[in-house]
């Protein structure tokens, strides 16, 4: 009984003081752009705060460091999602100088929670050498692309055999029976590409023909149709899609055969597997939406210099190109594309009309769109 | 005051800022997490609370939790107490080595469990091999699907296996020193008793009584760490979530002003609900543990005599099964590193490929000597500072109870079991919303990660030595002042030399711990560039593995941490007492 007591009370004191220690919060949060400050100090190095893929090899980063004398050190998070996480709750004590992933999806916001400073990279010659298609999103100068890929649905040719299953012609297909349950997709509201296409979902439905149902009608048919929802691209890529590498791999489920993925992931099945694979991709108008991915300075960041060297470094011909492999993305630079290497240009498919959905209204509605999306697929 | 007055006050003095610098490093970071997460929501905990049983997922969670670690718990008892029977009642040659294998799985870091199970229940592992598919679900297990419509039982089945093998040497260790101990007359005894006349009377009135609270106990623990098993979760049962994998997945973007206001809801919520779950079971836990030491006690001091009689052949085989269910996953995780897949064909082969390129690393993924010094350096730290408090608190308690202070003493002893009943991934996140709070400078700070690695070690180290501290005899330490000796020289000599063997125990259990703590880590490493091998584990399992090497690299680190557990495990056995009833 005793120890009841002493637990009741531990709670109440602990509510009681989180009460005042909220109240301490609040004053602390109101700070102006100009105040933030960097959380370490300019020591020649450095840091960039990256997702955790392999958009530079050890050569580039060595050369870099050659080039300019500055070492690098990177920050690493989940995905473009977790980039924005933490440039938002470090924002009083920024822990690095240039950030390398956030995408068109979430751009604005860290735009507009003044989390970004302004390059000089655009007055370059350089930055004309960025194609139309990449700097149509943002093309301000406090983030620079460097790289894009549209982001659509992929399935497994295996099952659509064109005999016993069609290629869907609407997403509706999707909520049929010989759907159920065979479908997988990523959340928007903890993975990057599953919040682009559900960006994507947004316009497709406003553009078709019936005008009484949304996206969120459709992502509720799918939830109904038993479709599964990951918190991540690798889970619903590697652990439940059918058509790609996923089985080979220890934990592999394989109970979809659609899954969200980019329009070139089945090129990079390809280019790793001998030019062969059975996954192919969805590119139905409106159904696909550009994914442009961007480095910037960040507000607070210490070494400055560095974070302008890099980014020149980054968009330069010799490293912009070589995106395909080590980031399995399209570079940005006018002229150059995927490498016809073991098929990988090949069996990347070209959407026909990628969804467009302004930056802007992206960043006004997203909360709302992912309550809605929320309440659609509970 | 008196020279002797003045060193007590001075130890009262060390103990209390002890005990209080403690309770407030474990309590503070929670706070400011509830504080923070209330200011972002705009709502209190108790709203929150409320909203989380409106909450359709919140719900989910929260059964999924209780049915996972109540059917892991019971599963855990009916699997360990024939294996503690057996190591209990017969005379083993190597007990010690037996004892030790089979208690590994429990300092086995959570990731390499996780990892091992997967290479256990994949296409193509042994039990697919025996025609039992719990990951793809065909088969017998994809019958069971069928006619009982239940979703996933091949996940939910693995996922208990996982925690049993985890748990298991928690019954060993509360329920074989109470048996092995034990005078075996009392049974014969009972036989001619008209209340033990028959194989369940004899249960129900010997047994039961004398192993049935250190059962109770462990259980009870059990359910504590399938409540809060978070990596094994995410791994094993990747459609469903748990209380902790709700908060982890959230955690990321809670607590930020003006931005994703529902992971913050998910998170207070969550938390509170937790708490006070985790809380009831730790008092329930301390309490039992209490009526289980007395137990131990009187049948420790009972005279009891050796155990004679040679394992029968079921005993040696149930052993068998157990060291082979022990040992298994964690062969098949070395095994893996090294099996590489060949894109072009599809067909795997075997080369040490994977190890060169862990070994080396590159700008994407830490080198493993890297991650290796980061864990080590980290569980030294935490080392440093957990046995040193634990061993004041733990004097501290010990003191109380001699000086007749119960309650006091349980008060204590309750205050600092409170880290148990706290999720890692909250204390991640309260450290981290905390240092912005007060320092935000402070959070690049490297030692950073070493904090929720002391609080969540530090009742491990006091479960150790408070029941070695109960057990010495007072006298030696009097003779010793008596002697003339100066205070450091009487408590050397009168109290520390006995302790040698639980703080080694202490020591190497806190290092294992440490280096295999995942939760905390992967909220605060995210936050920083210090990775650990446990975080290394979870970063290259969740790349993008169209380069075949990515996944064997993941094995081999998980192995070079089995290993390194494994040899501060070995060096702990060496110097843990025969009938030690510690439960640790």
């Amino acid at each position: 009984m005793r120890l009841n007591a002493i637990l009741c009370l531990t709670v109440m004191v602990c509510a009681s003081m989180s009460g005042c220690l909220g109240a301490l919060e609040k004053e602390n949060e109101s700070l102006e752009c100009s105040t933030f400050s960097a959380g370490h100090t300019d020591d020649g190095k450095l840091r960039i705060l990256t997702y955790d893929i392999l958009a530079l090899s050890d050569s580039m980063v060595e050369e870099f460091t050659n080039r300019t004398g500055y070492e690098i050190e990177f920050i690493k998070e989940d995905d473009a999602g977790g980039i924005l996480d933490q440039m938002m709750l470090t924002k009083q004590a920024q822990q690095a100088d240039l950030m390398i992933g956030l995408d068109n999806t979430y751009l604005q916001t860290a735009i507009d929670n003044c989390l970004l400073r302004e390059t000089v990279y655009t007055q370059s010659d350089n930055y004309q050498n960025i194609s139309e298609q990449a700097t149509a999103p943002y093309s301000g100068p406090l983030a620079i692309p460097f790289d894009q890929g549209p982001v659509c649905l992929n399935y497994d040719e295996n099952f659509v055999d064109g005999e016993n299953v069609s290629e869907p012609t609407s997403l509706w297909n999707l909520t049929e029976e010989t759907w159920r349950g065979k479908t997988a997709f990523p959340s928007p509201v903890t993975s990057s590409p599953g919040r682009s296409f559900m960006v994507s979902t947004i316009d497709y439905f406003e553009n078709d023909d019936d005008e009484s149902t949304n996206a969120f009608d459709w992502w509720q048919a799918m939830a109904s149709n038993d479709a599964i929802i990951t918190s991540g691209w690798t889970e619903a890529y590697e652990t439940h899609y059918t058509g790609g590498y996923g089985e080979y791999t220890t934990g592999y489920i394989g109970d979809a055969h659609l899954t969200v993925s980019y329009c070139q992931s089945p090129g990079v099945e390809a280019y790793y597997s001998g030019n062969y694979t059975h996954s192919t991709s969805i590119t139905l108008p409106k159904s696909t939406i550009q994914q442009v991915e961007y480095t910037g300075i960040i507000n607070g960041a210490a070494n400055i210099p560095g974070a302008e060297l890099f980014i020149e470094y980054l968009l330069s011909p010799e490293i912009n190109a070589q995106m395909p492999e080590n980031n399995l993305m399209y570079p940005v630079l006018d002229g150059y594309g995927l490498p016809e290497t073991d098929g990988y240009r090949y069996h990347s498919d070209i959407p026909q009309e990628n969804a467009n959905v302004e930056i802007t209204r992206i960043n006004e509605e997203m909360t709302n769109w992912l309550d809605k999306w929320q309440s659609a697929t509970e | 005051m008196t020279r002797t007055g003045q060193h007590k006050m001075l130890v009262k003095v060390i103990q209390w800022t002890t005990v209080c610098c403690f309770v407030t490093l474990t309590v503070l970071p929670l706070l400011y997490a509830i504080a923070r997460l209330e200011s972002v929501t705009g709502i209190n905990s108790v709203v929150a609370v409320q909203n989380f049983f409106t909450t359709q997922s919140s719900l989910h969670a929260l059964k999924f939790t209780l049915l996972e670690a109540t059917i892991s718990t019971i599963a855990t008892v009916i699997i360990g107490l024939p294996i503690a029977w057996c190591l209990g009642r017969y005379n083993w040659k190597n007990i010690k080595f037996l004892r030790a294998i089979l208690a590994v799985p429990f300092v086995t870091p959570s990731i390499v469990v996780a990892m091992g199970f997967l290479m256990l229940i994949d296409v193509g592992g042994p039990l697919t091999a025996m025609g039992i598919d719990l990951r793809l679900e065909t088969g017998i297990v994809g019958e069971l699907a069928n006619v009982t419509n239940w979703e996933n039982p091949g996940h939910f089945i693995a996922l208990i296996a996982a925690h049993v093998w985890f748990n298991i040497s928690l019954i060993m260790r509360f329920v074989e020193p109470t048996l092995s101990t034990m005078d075996r007359t009392w049974e014969e005894q009972m036989r001619f008793l008209p209340a033990g006349q028959n194989r369940l009377s004899r249960i129900r009135n010997l047994w039961l009584p004398i192993i049935g609270p250190a059962i109770l106990c462990a259980a009870t623990l059990c359910f504590i760490f399938s409540f809060t098993s978070f990596a094994l979760v995410r791994w094993l049962t990747p459609n469903q979530d748990t209380l902790e994998t709700l908060m982890a997945n959230s955690g990321g973007s809670a607590g930020i002003y003006g931005y994703r206001i529902d992971t913050s809801e998910v998170v207070l919520s969550t938390s509170i609900v937790q708490l006070i779950i985790l809380s009831l079971a730790i008092i329930c836990a301390t309490s039992i543990q209490r009526r289980h030491s007395t137990i131990h006690a009187i049948i420790a001091e009972s005279d009891a005599k050796q155990i004679s009689a040679r394992p029968n052949n079921l005993a040696k085989a149930i052993i068998s099964l157990g060291v082979c269910f022990a040992i298994l996953p964690l062969m098949l995780v070395t095994i893996a590193s090294f099996r590489i897949r060949n894109t072009k064909t599809g067909e795997f082969t075997y080369s040490t490929e994977a190890w060169s390129e862990a070994w080396s690393g590159d700008y994407s993924t830490t080198a493993i000597p890297d991650a290796l010094s980061n864990s080590l350096i980290y569980c030294l730290i935490t080392v440093a500072f957990a046995l040193p408090i634990g061993w004041i608190i733990s004097s501290c308690i010990s003191r109380l109870e001699q000086e007749q202070k119960a309650t006091t003493a349980k008060i204590v002893e309750f205050a600092t079991m409170i880290p148990l009943a706290l999720s890692a991934v909250m204390i991640g996140l309260g450290i981290l919303l905390g240092l912005l709070k007060w320092s935000p400078g402070l959070f690049g700070w490297a030692i950073i990660p070493a904090i929720p690695h002391i609080i969540i070690t530090t009742p491990f180290v006091i479960r150790i030595i408070l029941p070695a501290l109960r057990s010495i005899d007072l006298s030696y330490h009097e003779q010793a002042v008596m002697l003339g000796m100066n205070p450091i020289n009487a408590w050397w000599h009168g109290k520390a030399a006995f302790l040698r063997a639980p703080l080694v125990v202490a020591g190497a259990l806190t290092m294992a711990f440490s280096l295999g703590e995942f939760g905390a880590s992967w909220i605060l490493v995210r936050s920083g560039s210090w990775d650990t091998l446990s975080v290394l584990i979870d970063q290259l399992m969740s790349q993008p593995k169209f380069n075949p090497l990515i996944q064997p690299m993941a094995m081999a680190a998980a192995t070079v941490l089995m290993l390194l557990t494994f040899i501060l495990f070995f060096i702990a056995e060496r110097f843990r007492d025969n009938g030690e009833g510690s439960g640790f």
